[in-house]
C-alpha cells in the first residue's frame, strides 16, 4: 500500500471507530431528539463496550504472545496446547459465554453495583478470552515457528544462541509485528461480536434483571427491539445497531488489510 | 486399516468422546460455580446416563421431559439449520471465489477489466453485510416474518450477517488467486478450456483451480461449524424455534441442571455430527490430504 493511501486508510478506521471515542463525551452533548434516560444507557453501552474490548484485547494478546511464543519453544508444549486450544474451539463461544455467566449471575445481582460491574467484566474477560485464544495463538505461533526455521534463523543457530533467544529476536520482526496486529484486530472483532450477541440473548432471555453489570450495546438494542413496530421511534434500535456495525468495518478493514497483502 | 482409523479418530473421539466429556466438562462447571451440594452431581450424572439410553423420564428432578422429544428439537431445527447454513456458506464462497478469480484472470491476461468491478463490490457488500450485527439481522427478519421465517431466508442470514461469508470467500479467493499464479494453472490456461465464471465445474479454468484449493478448502469449512451452530442457536432464541437455543436459555432461567445437561450434550451432538459430515467429504474425496491434515 502506497503512503498515501496508508495514512487514509488509517484515518478511515480512526473516524469508523470514532463513536467508541464519542461515548466518553459528557451525556449532554448527544442530539436532544434522543430521550434523557436513552441518551445516558446509550453512553454507558458504549463505554462498557470500550473498556471490555481494551481490557479483553490486552489479556488475550498477553496470553497469545506468551502462549505462541511458548508452543514454538517446546514442540511437546505447542502441541498439547493446540489440542486444548482445539477442543476449546469446538465448543460454540456463546455457549461459553452463557456458561461462565450463568453460574455468576445470582453473586453480581447480589452485589454492590461497583463489585458487580468489576466482576461481571472479569466473567466476561476470561470467557471473551477463552474463544480468541485458539485463533490469536494459531496467527502468532504459525509465522513465528516459519521465521524459526528460515535460513537466516539456522545461521543465528550456528553462533550458538539458545532457541530462546532466537525467538525473543524474531518477535521483533516485521513480519510478527504484522501478525500481533492481525492477531489483535481478530481479537477485537470476536469480543465485538460475542459481547454484543451474549448482551443481545441474555437481554432476550432474562429481561433488564439478567445483565445486572452488564451493559452491553447489544443490551441495549435488545432492551429497545420493540422500538421497531408500529408507533415506537425505530432510532432507539438503529442508533446503536450502525454505530456496531461501523466499529466492526473498521476491525474488517485491517482484517481485510493483512488478508489482501498476503493474497 | 484407514477407514476405520478415520471412525476411531473422527467418530469416536471427536464425536462420541468430545459430546461426552464436553458436556460433562461444562456441567461440572456449572455445578461447582453455583455451589450445588454432592447428591445434585449424582442426580446430574443419573439423568446424563437416562438421557443417553433414550429414556422416556430422563430427569428425576423435573419428571416430563423425555430425552427423545429434546433430540426430536435437536433434529428438527437445529441440525437443518445448520446444514442449510454450511451449505449456503459452501455456495457464496465456491462461486464468489470463481466469480472474482476468472475476473482477474480475465483483467491481467486480456485486459477485460469489466468483471473486476463487479468482483469487488461483490466482496465490498459481503464485507458491509459483515459489519451488521447477526443479532439485528435477526431481529428484523423476524419483525418482518415473525417465527414464520423461512428456514433458507434465516440460513441465508446466519451466513452473510456476522462475517463468515465473507471470511469464507476471503479465504478461498485468496487460495484460488494464489493457484492463478502457479505454472500449471498457466499451463492449462492455454488449453482453451472455458472459465467457468460462476461454477466451478470440472473441465474449467475455475474447476482446476478449485480442485486444488479444496483439499485446503474442507478442513476449513470443518472449523466453522461451531460459529455456525452458535449462530443458529441465536437464531432459535431470536425467532423463538423450539429448538436447542431456546430449550438451553429456557434451562439457565429456570436453573434446570438436567435440562442444562440435555441442551448442551444435543447441542454438542450436532456439532459434531455436522463436523463428521465435513469429514467424511475430506476423507472420501482426498483421503491422502485428510490424513496430512490430521
Amino acid at each position: 500500500m502506497k503512503k498515501p493511501y496508508r495514512i487514509l486508510f488509517w484515518l478511515l478506521v480512526a473516524v469508523l471507530l470514532g463513536p467508541l471515542v464519542a461515548a466518553w463525551l459528557p451525556a449532554g452533548s448527544l442530539p436532544g431528539f434522543l430521550p434523557v434516560d436513552y441518551q445516558s444507557s446509550l453512553l454507558t453501552a458504549f463505554r462498557q463496550l470500550s473498556i471490555t474490548l481494551a481490557a479483553t484485547l490486552v489479556v488475550s494478546t498477553l496470553i497469545s504472545l506468551i502462549l505462541g511464543y511458548v508452543s514454538v519453544l517446546s514442540m511437546r508444549l505447542g502441541r498439547f496446547l493446540s489440542s486444548v486450544l482445539k477442543a476449546v474451539e469446538s465448543v460454540p463461544s456463546i455457549l461459553i459465554a452463557l456458561f461462565c455467566y450463568a453460574p455468576v449471575a445470582v453473586y453480581l445481582a447480589k452485589q454492590a453495583s461497583q463489585v458487580s460491574e468489576l466482576a461481571s467484566l472479569a466473567v466476561f474477560i476470561f470467557a471473551a478470552t477463552l474463544t480468541v485464544l485458539p485463533e490469536s495463538v494459531r496467527g502468532l505461533a504459525i509465522p513465528l515457528g516459519d521465521l524459526y526455521h528460515r535460513k537466516y534463523s539456522l545461521s543465528f543457530r550456528s553462533y550458538g544462541f539458545s532457541k530462546a533467544h532466537i525467538l525473543s529476536v524474531l518477535m521483533k520482526t516485521d513480519t510478527m509485528l504484522a501478525a500481533v496486529r492481525h492477531a489483535a484486530a481478530g481479537i477485537l472483532l470476536k469480543t465485538l461480536v460475542l459481547d454484543c450477541s451474549f448482551g443481545f440473548v441474555i437481554q432476550l432471555g432474562f429481561g433488564s434483571y439478567g445483565t445486572p453489570a452488564h451493559h452491553s450495546p447489544g443490551a441495549l438494542i435488545a432492551a429497545n427491539r420493540d422500538a421497531l413496530f408500529e408507533g415506537g421511534n425505530p432510532l432507539l434500535f438503529w442508533i446503536p445497531s450502525l454505530v456496531l456495525a461501523t466499529t466492526s468495518i473498521a476491525f474488517l478493514l485491517v482484517l481485510g488489510q493483512k488478508k489482501d497483502a498476503r493474497s | 486399516m484407514r477407514f476405520l482409523r478415520f471412525l476411531t479418530r473422527e467418530f469416536l473421539i471427536h464425536g462420541v468422546v468430545f459430546a461426552v466429556v464436553g458436556t460433562v466438562a461444562l456441567a461440572l462447571l456449572y455445578l461447582l460455580s453455583i455451589g450445588a451440594p454432592p447428591e445434585n452431581y449424582l442426580e446430574a450424572g443419573k439423568s446424563f446416563l437416562l438421557l443417553m439410553t433414550g429414556a422416556q423420564d430422563f430427569s428425576a428432578a423435573h419428571p416430563g421431559f423425555s430425552a427423545g422429544r429434546i433430540i426430536a428439537s435437536g433434529a428438527a431445527i437445529t441440525l437443518p439449520l445448520a446444514l442449510a447454513s454450511l451449505l449456503i456458506l459452501t455456495l457464496i464462497a465456491v462461486c464468489g471465489a470463481s466469480f472474482a478469480t476468472t475476473s482477474r484472470y480475465l483483467a491481467v491476461r486480456h485486459n477485460q477489466k469489466g468483471g473486476l468491478g463487479s468482483s469487488r463490490a461483490l466482496g465490498a457488500m459481503l464485507g458491509a453485510l459483515a459489519a451488521v450485527p447477526l443479532f439485528v439481522g435477526f431481529w428484523v427478519l423476524a419483525n418482518g416474518f415473525g417465527s414464520e421465517a423461512p428456514f433458507p431466508l434465516i440460513a441465508l442470514a446466519t451466513v452473510v450477517m456476522g462475517g463468515l461469508g465473507w471470511d469464507a470467500l476471503s479465504f478461498l479467493r485468496a487460495d484460488m488467486e494464489r493457484q492463478l499464479g502457479t505454472t500449471y494453472a498457466e499451463v492449462f490456461s492455454t488449453l482453451g478450456a472455458p472459465l467457468g465464471r460462476v461454477l466451478p465445474l470440472p473441465g474449467t479454468l475455475s474447476g482446476y483451480l478449485f480442485s486444488s484449493s479444496l483439499p485446503g478448502f474442507i478442513p476449513y469449512l470443518a472449523g466453522k461449524v461451531p460459529a455456525i451452530i452458535g449462530a443458529v442457536t441465536i437464531a432459535e432464541i431470536v425467532f423463538s424455534f423450539p429448538g436447542l437455543g431456546s430449550t438451553l436459555l429456557d434451562a439457565l432461567l429456570n436453573m434446570n441442571t438436567d435440562l442444562l445437561l440435555a441442551s448442551v450434550f444435543i447441542l454438542l451432538c450436532v456439532n459434531a455430527v455436522v463436523a463428521f459430515i465435513v469429514k467424511s467429504i475430506l476423507f472420501l474425496v482426498y483421503p491422502r490430504w485428510y490424513e496430512k491434515a490430521v
